[in-house]
């Protein structure tokens, strides 16, 4: 059988292949794309762990649930932030998000 | 419990074992893929007739069989024979792709539809949940086909028929909540089996209405069909599909027509339940070419919606009703109205 | 008539096609196969989680993941979408994609390892047990109403929020 190990070992590549494209990347849409692998890390480990040690119960499952909600939320905000941006400044680039700086 | 083949020997026994199964056969004859493509082809036929007979013209008549029934083999014939064309600085994989993509995923959900107490390829704990997530991905998989095409009234298409389809989900998504709560299951089995004494069109019958409108919408039939409207998009989203590819989308299209029928039956209509004279399966093809009957006679009727007004029945006027009607529902269970009922 | 495939054989090919889709997602010329990939992944991950007895979970994934953010993410491209500037965007500066590496590397190999290390203490078996999807409902409804409460008014405020921020001024 699958032990609980591969998934944590799974989870912690998504998470990292994540961190790399937050590091790494400066186009917004893509820094959601990590922000989004990172999310499903998490998700993949509370329900891993909710499967694996406490079986008759399913409080990890409701956190994804809520996990799952928000990201929509998160996905639809995020994306409009992105699209004022570019209205903005007809760019993407993060880095040119600097209107506040003096 | 049939193992995976160890050796190349054992692979003869092995797809023997497996070809011979209760489950393959399910799957490929009946309620799966030839049943499911057999009855698909037959509505192409089906609307054709019906729209003729409406505007008093006769229809297709000449490919064959009585009523010229065999018209969908000749068409499909003529578009696979005829050239693909590809539109110059089209995406290629993801147009050869996608439409393929749409057949799988208006056949996949064909898998938890029951036909009958037995003929259910996979009795699902979560069967409805899984049909609306499959069907959740059209606009997505409409979306990239049309910007594949590199087209611009494809596009515009397929950005119509994005807005249409994620707006009518949700009301459709709550309105399917109280057959859902009215139930008690998620499973379609569980929810036809509810059904045995009362159809769950009369205890929830706001529900059906809300149901069946959103259905209209997602499957892009008029007063619905802006993705595809001829006077200003030409063909819609598949503007630029010929041949192969167009007899793909076709097929997928009328596939899910087919589908949201046959959910109309599941839910609402009490799926295969019928006097005991005619076999279970035939009551629910019945039933659901009734439905699809419904779905097909307003496209001879109806004249297309403004894009406004689309948008407005579907976040203000459907999203209210369906919410009324879950707290309705709510009210009728907790009333004890069902008990009366007999469910 | 049921298949014994191999649950590992399965696992394996599960995770490969989720890390490889995540890699691409990131790594992929043009945005919108990014997104595309995206989309594999998420669906990958939905495959976990029919794995481990949630398959209500593995469906509100697709069709909240696949059907909805994805989508958004494509409709959102294609609004803003740039025919040079895309590549050059996603290019790391200098010494910046190293940096990035080590510290996603060291990152993962330090939680791999320590999952790792308590490998022996964590149970390397699932304990039997059937959850019915209604015990999902039952948990959220009677122990995390107020959580779903609060949700429901999260959801309804960025909606709005949404809706504002994306709103051209005339």
């Amino acid at each position: 059988m699958v032990s609980l190990t591969s998934y944590l070992i799974v989870s912690a590549a998504l998470l990292g292949i994540g961190i790399y494209g937050l590091s790494v990347k400066r186009n917004a849409i893509r820094i959601l794309f990590a922000i989004e692998i990172i999310v499903n890390a998490a998700n993949l480990n509370f329900a891993a762990f909710t499967r694996y040690l406490d079986p008759p119960l399913v409080s990890g499952q409701v956190i994804v649930f809520y996990s799952i909600a928000a990201a929509a939320m998160e996905a639809a905000v995020g994306l409009a932030l992105i699209l004022i941006a570019f209205r903005l400044n007809s760019s993407i680039d993060v880095r040119k998000l600097n209107k506040l700086k003096g | 419990m049939v193992n995976l083949p160890a050796t190349p020997a054992d692979l003869i026994p092995f797809l023997f074992a497996v070809i011979t199964s209760h489950t393959f056969i399910q799957i490929i004859l009946f309620p799966g893929f030839i049943h499911v493509t057999l009855v698909t082809a037959f509505l192409t036929w089906y609307e054709r007739k019906i729209i003729a007979r409406i505007q008093l013209r006769i229809g297709p008549l000449y490919a064959g069989g009585p009523g010229g029934i065999l018209q969908p083999i000749a068409d499909g014939v003529k578009l696979i024979f005829k050239e693909v064309m590809i539109p110059y600085k089209a995406d290629k994989p993801l147009f050869l792709a996608i439409p393929l993509a749409l057949v799988v995923m208006a056949a996949l959900p064909f898998a938890v539809i029951p036909f009958g107490q037995n003929w259910v390829i996979a009795n699902l704990d979560v069967g409805l949940v899984f049909v609306f997530a499959m069907i959740s991905l059209f606009p997505l998989m409409i979306l990239i086909f049309a910007w594949a095409s590199n087209s611009k009234y494809p596009f515009l298409g397929g950005l119509r028929s994005l807005f249409q389809q994620v707006a009518y989900e949700i009301p459709m998504w709550i309105s399917a909540l109280s057959i859902v709560m009215l139930a008690g299951s998620l499973s379609l089995v569980d929810i036809v089996n509810a059904q045995a004494r009362i159809w769950f069109i009369i205890p929830a019958f706001l529900s059906f209405i809300v149901f069946f409108i959103s259905v209209m919408a997602e499957l892009e039939r008029l007063p619905f069909d802006l993705p595809t409207a001829e006077p200003e998009l030409v063909a819609g989203w598949f503007t630029e599909s010929s041949g192969a590819i167009f007899m793909l989308q076709f097929l997928a299209l009328y596939m899910k027509m087919y589908l949201m029928s046959s959910l109309v039956t599941v839910l609402f209509l009490g799926g295969w339940w019928g006097p005991a004279f005619l076999p279970q399966p035939v009551w629910f093809i019945i039933k659901t070419l009734i439905v699809a009957t419904f779905i097909i006679i307003p496209r001879a009727v109806f004249a297309r919606i403004r894009v406004d007004m689309l948008i407005r029945i579907g976040w203000t006027r459907l999203l209210i009703v369906a919410l009324v009607n879950v707290f309705l529902t709510v009210l009728l269970i907790t009333s004890g109205l069902t008990a009366i009922l007999g469910m | 008539m049921e298949i014994a495939i191999p649950p590992d054989l399965v696992f394996v090919i599960l995770a490969a096609v989720t890390l490889i889709a995540a890699v691409l997602a990131l790594q992929a010329k043009e945005l919108i196969y990014g997104a595309i990939a995206l989309g594999i992944s998420f669906i990958g991950i939905a495959g976990f989680f029919v794995f481990l007895d949630a398959p209500y979970l593995a469906m509100l994934q697709i069709a909240v993941y696949v059907g909805a953010v994805v989508v958004l993410i494509l409709f959102t491209i294609m609004l803003v979408r740039r025919e040079q500037s895309d590549e050059l965007l996603d290019r790391p500066e200098g010494g910046q994609g190293a940096v990035g590496l080590w510290l996603a590397g060291l990152l993962a190999v330090a939680i791999a390892g320590v999952a790792a290390l308590a490998g022996p203490n964590l149970p390397a078996a699932p304990p039997a047990g059937n959850l019915p999807v209604s015990s999902l409902g039952l948990v959220l409804a009677a122990e995390y109403p107020i959580p779903l409460v609060i949700l429901a008014l999260l959801i309804s405020a960025a909606l709005l929020g949404a809706l504002v921020l994306a709103k051209v001024e005339k």
